[in-house]
């Protein structure tokens, strides 16, 4: 079901890049999104409820809209930058979870191209020289993009080609749906560990920032180092401190 | 003598499926079936929403016993609610529905979309999530730790009530209503009490029931709990 604060029916992304995080390993593509609307302040225009989402509700997630209240798959705009982030705060249940993709592609086909972040279990990385990058873009995406990734400088990723990303939870899946629909699509994700995963979420955004620096414009001016912002709800992400009782 | 798993390398799961599921054998899933409120007798003809004054949802671990004896008085039995042993029960007299609401996060979201028909013609609605109070989290956890039991409201008007703070939330059916009810910017009381203990006990009742007749909610005024078979352990 979808809810837009305007009322509207559908969402128009046609002029849109929309990013999307799969629910992965470390919960590192959505911890990258939350640094992207925190750092970009995006505007909340809207949300998704389906059964395959465990509704949450709660205090606002982010210091800049303070009044907003939490759910379970969030849609975050920022117009001046045609940009469009969907935020999920819990985990799929998977029998009901082909349902909601399609729903979800259905919605987002539109798109002038979509970005799905995720991560994969770090020992899935079979030759540690490697890149810990690895990318999937659909044949539109890559013609689309051909000077950036074909840009070995600047792009050291490597092509996936295999049939799972382990790890990755729904992400493989959510490519191939976006790309039977002929929507130019990247899959970009990180091989990771998990523990603390905010270094891997703001490394992540520095790294797509390299491919889409013409939209996401972290960077700040002058000397090309990044501002991030960190959410609040961040705070005690390995829950509360050990109480003194126990020493 | 065996030590079971030891040497063992445990791969963990990934985290995108509340059910446990591996990206290999995604594609392979069946589809859910589609569940059903099951309506008694009474009511299965109808089955039109009950337009209350009142609806409260509440939602924790263990909580049946404690929502039929403290809140189900004088209520009649609608229909059971496809999470546990989850009941809808209707107060004609004071136009109260009452959802007793197992913890099931599995089926949250489909019981949501069940209930939202109650939700929609409700005057007003309150929602409760009892949680354990070893899920609150704050800065100042150390003030906390005496306390019976921490209240929290969301977006809630009622005085003398603390607002929940990030990074806390709440989860599952009573999530779902008050997130509906919230962007259709209808009239929405959800709170949250973190108890110290689960099931709740007499003693752990008390700041629960205080709250409920704080913002309206008919209920008995002390709660006793199912008597337990003794374990014959001596302590």
């Amino acid at each position: 079901m979808l809810f837009l604060k305007n009322k509207s029916t559908s969402l128009d992304v046609s002029d849109h890049t929309v990013i999307i995080p799969s629910i992965c390993v470390g919960n590192a593509a959505q911890l990258a999104c939350d640094l992207l609307i925190a750092s970009k302040q995006l505007h909340r225009i809207g949300s998704l409820s389906h059964p395959a989402l465990i509704p949450v509700y709660g205090p606002s997630a982010y210091q800049h809209e303070p009044n907003e209240k939490v759910s379970s798959c969030e849609l975050y705009e920022g117009a001046e930058d045609k940009l469009l982030v969907v935020q999920f705060r819990a985990p799929w249940i998977a029998r009901h979870t082909a349902s909601f993709q399609s729903q979800l592609v259905e919605l987002l086909k539109s798109a002038r191209r979509v970005v799905i972040l995720s991560g994969s279990f770090g020992f899935e990385r079979r030759v540690i020289e490697e890149s810990p990058w690895a990318y999937r873009a659909s044949a539109n995406f890559k013609e689309a993009h051909a000077a950036q990734l074909g840009n070995s400088e600047l792009i050291k990723w490597k092509e996936h080609t295999g049939e799972a990303i382990y790890g990755g939870g729904n992400a493989l899946q959510l490519f191939k749906a976006f790309d039977e629909q002929k929507v130019p699509v990247m899959l970009l994700f990180r091989y990771l560990l998990e523990g603390d995963n905010s270094t891997d979420a703001s490394l992540i955004v520095r790294e797509l920032n390299e491919l889409c620096e013409d939209f996401l414009q972290l960077r700040s001016s002058g000397d090309g180092s990044f501002k991030l912002t960190v959410p609040k709800s961040w705070n005690l992400l390995f829950g509360n401190d050990v109480t003194e009782l126990l020493f | 003598m065996s030590c079971p798993g030891f040497g063992e390398l445990n791969i963990p799961s990934s985290r995108a499926f509340w059910d446990d599921c591996d990206e290999d054998e995604f594609e392979n899933i069946t589809p859910a079936e589609k569940l059903e409120l099951k309506f008694e007798a009474e009511w299965a003809d109808s089955k039109t929403p009950f337009e209350s004054d009142l609806l409260v949802v509440i939602e924790g671990s263990q909580i049946s016993h404690f929502g039929t004896s403290v809140l189900a008085k004088d209520t009649k039995r609608v229909c059971s609610i496809p999470a546990k042993s989850s009941s809808l029960h209707w107060n004609p007299e004071n136009k109260q529905l009452l959802a007793i609401l197992e913890d099931d996060l599995t089926m949250s979201g489909e019981v949501t979309e069940l209930l939202l028909p109650f939700a929609k013609v409700a005057k007003k609605v309150v929602t409760l999530t009892l949680k354990a109070k070893v899920e609150f989290k704050s800065e100042e956890i150390q003030l906390y730790s005496d306390d019976i039991a921490i209240v929290r409201g969301v977006g809630a008007t009622e005085k003398g009530i603390t607002e929940l703070e990030a990074p806390n939330f709440i989860a599952g059916v009573a999530a779902g209503v008050a997130t509906w009810r919230d962007q259709q910017e209808l009239p929405i009381s959800s709170f949250v009490i973190y108890t110290d203990k689960i099931p709740l006990d007499s003693t752990a009742a008390q700041p629960v029931l205080k709250l409920l007749q704080s913002v309206g909610v008919a209920c008995t005024s002390s709660y006793i709990p199912p008597r337990k078979d003794s374990s014959y352990l001596y302590m």
